[in-house]
């Protein structure tokens, strides 16, 4: 059940790989923006299109992100749910080694007892003497038995406080996730915020100066040229 | 011969094991075999060829129990392995270069830039320009809000990075203490299997003993030229196999697959064995024909238990064991054919003479 859910996870590498290249096709054009548009008058519709074009590839590096930060959850919680499920196995199974030390000494007893029965035996008849010899074959395997069976059973108990820190770390490595997806969702809309109010402002030069805008008549000059100002500022 | 007997019980035992067993089905075959076998050893002493059938009887009981309950453990040690393979694999951790520094110091640099600009333009009056400064303090406030959240998710980052890392840690020592565990694990069955076998070989050298002990005295002549087909080992005589059988009306004796109905008949031509089989399980696991139909034919052979091959209606093939009952009217059977879709192969039961 948990190897099949594990084998359904999308192949994390190729998301890393994406979100990698979508990074880096963003990251190339968001540092050269404001260079570009300080070039560009303000009204230039080229300058619209590159803020919308490092926003389309701001947005696409944010989804491939969203994307793998999603997969890595869900293969995240999947293991958190294995070692859940470990746990509870291993619990188990200190019950059972617990029971199968009873049995093996129940055992040891019953072969004892079969033992006497034959040495009592071996007065009456020889013969039995090979039988004999095999019960204590017998007798040594399960007496080796029994020590490993104990051995085991303290192993164990050992255990069970491990894995119940490892089901606790594990838990608190999905936490940290959860809040690291949340984080990253608000930084997500915040990127959005940002384009938003950059666009605008380039729609706040062009209305204020209406220098290269296309369309009939001339275009007005400004007292003051705000857009190289502020470009210049920039430099 | 009788070598080949507990041996066969033993192989009989494990091929016919169904694909699953559970404590209390092992614990009760133990029970089972406990019961069936008594104060053998301290008979042994007095008893004559009589407590062969017993003997025989334990043998096959303490084979179904061995074989069940290694089966039990590789099983348990198989789940063990595979559910411990979290423990082996490192823990899915985020990668840290799909959001590096660098993308903080780009809003940075974004924000003191922007912010320059604004206390440029503050005292100005131009209405353009405060329109434009407006429009740069919106810019700025979104860029400082990105700031913000930028940094959020550096903090969480770190966090997850030392939960990461301190969750490994632990990983990495559950793995070391449960992984010689597992391989030791995986050893309890092939200990489980040796005493098992090593019971085979200790009930063949109980009967051995008990025989040889009741054995008559050579005859100082001995001309053997044939051996006799008929001959049914000590004490045992053929109509405790020949004849009608039927499976009880109510308090039938089964182990596994429970019978509603079973006709048995078993003929007996110059020591040449011929029978039919006919039953009705009730359905259970992954059987959905409750029906099992069988011929089987052989030699009978010199001992208390009777094997013959079997051949279901459907052309399986298997074996019958025919074992005498603690009664004269009863007797135990234990067939094991090919598994085959949908068919009970396994059954395991005793029967009245009609």
């Amino acid at each position: 059940m948990c190897s099949a859910s594990l084998a359904q996870t999308p192949d994390l590498t190729a998301l890393e790989q994406t979100a990698q290249k979508r990074h880096v096709e963003w990251e190339s054009q968001a540092k050269s923006l404001e260079e570009r548009l300080a070039r560009i008058l303000p009204c230039d519709t080229r300058s619209s299109a590159a803020i919308a074009e490092v926003r389309a590839l701001s947005d696409a590096r944010l989804a491939a992100l969203s994307d793998y930060m999603r997969a890595a959850s869900s293969k995240a919680f999947a293991e958190t749910a294995a070692a859940r499920n470990l746990l509870s196995a291993e619990e188990r199974r200190a019950v059972e080694a617990s029971r199968e030390r009873a049995d093996a000494g129940q055992e040891q007893t019953a072969v004892d007892i079969q033992s006497d029965g034959l040495v009592q035996s071996i007065n009456q008849r020889s013969s039995l003497q090979e039988p004999q010899k095999l019960l204590e074959q017998i007798a040594a395997l399960i007496r080796q038995r029994t020590a490993e069976s104990e051995r085991q059973a303290d192993v164990v108990e050992k255990t069970i406080p491990i894995l119940r820190d490892l089901v606790a770390k594990f838990e608190a490595r999905d936490a940290a996730l959860q809040n690291e997806s949340a984080a990253f969702e608000a930084e997500r809309t915040r990127w959005s915020g940002y384009y938003s109010a950059r666009q605008s402002r380039a729609q706040t030069e062009c209305s204020i100066t209406q220098i290269g805008a296309p369309g009939p008549g001339p275009a007005r000059q400004p007292a003051k040229s705000p857009a190289k100002a502020s470009g210049k500022a920039k430099q | 011969m009788r070598c080949w007997l507990f041996a066969g019980i033993w192989i009989c035992s494990a091929a016919g094991l169904m694909g699953q067993t559970s404590r209390e089905a092992y614990r009760q075959d133990y029970d089972a075999w406990r019961e069936v076998h008594g104060n053998l050893e301290r008979d042994a002493g007095s008893g004559g060829a009589t407590l062969i059938p017993q003997v025989d009887r334990a043998a096959a009981r303490v084979a179904a129990f061995g074989t069940n309950r290694a089966a039990y453990a590789k099983a348990a040690a198989q789940t063990a392995a595979q559910q411990r393979q979290i423990l082996q694999a490192g823990t899915t951790r985020l990668s840290p270069d799909l959001a590096p520094p660098a993308l903080a110091a780009l809003v940075t640099g974004e924000l003191q830039t922007v912010t320059k600009t604004i206390t440029r333009f503050a005292e100005d009056r131009d209405r353009g320009i405060q329109q434009l400064r407006q429009s740069l303090e919106r810019e700025r406030d979104a860029l400082a809000a990105l700031n913000d959240a930028i940094q959020a998710r550096q903090k969480a980052v770190t966090t997850t990075t030392a939960a990461g890392t301190a969750l490994e840690q632990v990983r990495i020592r559950a793995a070391e203490m449960i992984g010689s565990e597992t391989s030791a694990l995986s050893q309890n069955s092939v200990q489980l299997e040796k005493e098992t076998a090593a019971w085979a070989a200790y009930y063949e050298g109980l009967a051995k003993a008990i025989q040889l002990a009741n054995a008559p005295p050579p005859p100082r002549v001995e001309v053997t030229t044939v051996a006799p087909r008929n001959d049914n080992g000590p004490g045992i005589p053929r109509a405790r196999y020949v004849g009608a059988w039927t499976y009880p009306v109510s308090n039938g004796v089964f182990h596994g697959a429970q019978p509603e109905f079973v006709d048995l008949v078993v003929h007996d031509t110059n020591g040449h064995a011929d029978g039919a089989l006919f039953a009705r399980f009730k359905l259970s696991g992954t059987a959905t024909d409750p029906l099992v139909r069988f011929d089987f034919q052989g030699d009978f052979a010199a001992a208390p238990l009777q094997r013959f091959p079997l051949m279901t209606s459907e052309g399986t093939a298997g074996t019958i064991e025919l074992i005498p009952g603690p009664a004269f009217n009863l007797l135990e059977v234990n067939f094991v054919a090919d598994p085959r879709q949908g068919k009970i192969n396994v059954g395991n039961f005793i029967l009245v003479k009609k």
